[in-house]
């Protein structure tokens, strides 16, 4: 599911570079990790771990393999902010050691791989489960979130490749959902297996991402999360679909001319892009202080 | 067991190894944004940048066959992706099928050139968050003994197993095994936690380096982007 340089339109990779930097900034500043606590070698080995984990093959049905992705296990073993950063850290370390990904394309395999698995997983995971699990509705909860969380992750994957105009969005998304469907199963029966191997051995640990810190403004910002990229998606689309926003800008200065945009010279066509990048990362600055503004006032009372 | 698969060409001393890893995050970073911004029907600029590429190869003396080999294994899925978009024309596939490779080639140059360790410092100075950079830190140090416990585990499981167990068993098996691991990561990372605060640690992790920001790198990074610009403005 890592996509490569190259597959998505260049306007996609590099607004989904700005959203996932950003997502990974703010998630840094939220975690509020002591620095000399044990949660940062706890993070990195964790990350270790799942590195690892992804390289454990399990036969599937006829010839294929799967294996864990673990973004939904270190969300709820670590909680949601820690758990995405560690994931963060296994897709750039898997860009920059295993060349699994692009490098331009990292914002958007961030974006699949780790924002969209750890937050859903988690959503889902804390939804049927609660805060303290146990029994089978561990292994429900567990199972289901895996699932999900694949399942939101592909989804987001045949979108982006649909609106680079690589793959129509009925056929990619009938396809990654199809497949992850299946894959999912068995990443969410690990999930389950796992956390109830856990809670058997060493229940201690299902204590560390410290409960119940997800709080009305977090539920908000999650909220906000999934509602962005939608907007992104139609943003950034390619030219061949129907831009809503593109024809909203046409009448401005902001786009440079009102011609196609394939007959601009690649130079204009680069400013373009930079002025657009501008004008989105003064959105996201702005969605941002809106959260921030939002969570100082769910914490004073 | 082998531990070099990750940066193994990255201790050598081409001129290209020689430089800051600031100056090559941002050239090679611009090379592959460049790359990417090639137009579908200009072929001498995929062919210039073919030629640039095969060039930092050939001053970085990392073997042909290497950075060939790697780029092989990783083909699979881009053919597989550029052969399922049949909706546009063959000047565009190919174009995709291109610009992928070529980003692959630079970004294998990039991590085969330059030491993880320096590459972290380089991106630490760029402002990269902290605990991201401590994060890729500890994963670089702790994947080759976690590797080393998971392959043992896989040998353990491997001797006592004939054939394929059922379905069910097969998954107890792996969830188990992946449990145990995870259970001796996170002792790993206590003992790891109490050996670094009896060492002093205080939240701060040097990385240190003997590469210093120099006249080379300069000139380096000019030369890219002059390359750049003039392929983009003589066009």
């Amino acid at each position: 599911m890592h996509i490569p340089d190259g597959f998505l339109t260049n306007r996609l990779a590099l607004s989904l570079d700005v959203v996932s930097g950003a997502t990974v900034l703010y998630a840094a500043r939220r975690v509020k990790v002591d620095l000399s606590g044990r949660m940062v070698p706890l993070m990195g080995v964790l990350a270790a771990f799942v590195f690892i984990a992804q390289m454990l093959n399990f036969p599937v049905l006829g010839g294929t393999s799967g294996h864990l992705i673990g973004g939904s296990l270190l969300a709820i073993l670590l909680g949601p902010m820690a758990g995405f950063l560690t994931m963060t850290t296994v897709v750039i370390a898997q860009a920059l050691f295993l060349q699994d990904g692009g490098l331009v394309a990292l914002g958007a395999n961030i974006f699949n791989i780790a924002a969209i698995t750890c937050f859903s997983g988690y959503a889902v995971f804390r939804l049927l489960g609660g805060a303290s699990a146990k029994g089978k509705r561990l292994l429900v909860a567990g199972f289901l979130s895996g699932w999900a969380s694949l399942m939101f992750s592909s989804a987001f994957c045949a979108l982006q490749i649909a609106l680079s105009g690589a793959i129509p969005l009925s056929v990619g998304l009938t396809t990654m959902l199809g497949y992850h469907a299946a894959v999912g199963i068995i990443e969410g029966l690990l999930t389950a297996g796992v956390l109830s191997f856990l809670l058997k051995v060493r229940p201690d640990l299902m204590k560390v991402n410290g409960s119940a810190n997800f709080g009305l403004a977090d539920w908000a910002g999650a909220l906000i999360f999934v509602a962005m990229p939608a907007a992104i998606l139609a943003y950034a689309g390619s030219s061949r679909l129907p831009d809503p926003l593109e024809k909203l800008l046409a009448g401005s200065p902001l786009l440079i001319s009102g011609a196609a945009p394939e007959e601009l010279s690649s130079a204009a066509r680069m400013t373009d892009y930079l002025i657009r990048a501008a004008v989105f990362i003064v959105l996201v600055a702005l969605g941002f202080l809106a959260g921030f503004i939002a969570r100082r006032r769910s914490v004073k009372p | 067991m082998r531990h070099n698969f990750i940066d193994r060409y990255a201790a050598l001393d081409s001129p290209l190894h020689l430089l800051e890893a600031r100056t090559k995050i941002l050239a090679f970073t611009g090379l592959i944004v460049a790359v990417l911004f090639i137009p579908v029907d200009s072929g001498i600029l995929f062919f210039v940048y073919f030629f640039a590429t095969a060039v930092l190869m050939g001053i970085s003396q990392v073997p042909l066959g290497y950075i060939v080999g790697r780029t092989l294994f990783i083909l699979p899925f881009i053919v597989l992706a550029s052969l399922a978009a049949p909706w546009h024309g063959y000047m565009e596939v190919g174009a995709l099928f291109i610009r992928a490779v070529l980003c692959l080639m630079l970004l294998i140059l990039l991590t085969n050139t330059t030491r993880f360790v320096e590459l972290l410092r380089g991106l630490k100075k760029f402002g990269f968050p902290q605990i991201l950079v401590m994060n890729l830190s500890f994963l670089y140090r702790y994947l080759f003994v976690l590797t080393e416990e998971a392959m043992r585990m896989k040998q353990a499981r491997d001797c006592r197993r004939v054939g394929r167990a059922p379905f069910r068993k097969e998954l107890k098996i792996l969830s188990s095994m992946l449990g145990t691991l995870l259970i001796r990561s996170f002792e790993h990372a206590e003992r790891m936690h109490s050996a670094m605060l009896s060492r002093g640690y205080s939240g701060d992790f040097p990385l240190i380096s003997r590469r210093r920001f120099s006249w080379n790198d300069l000139a380096f990074l000019c030369g890219v982007a002059v390359f750049i610009t003039s392929t983009f403005g003589l066009r």
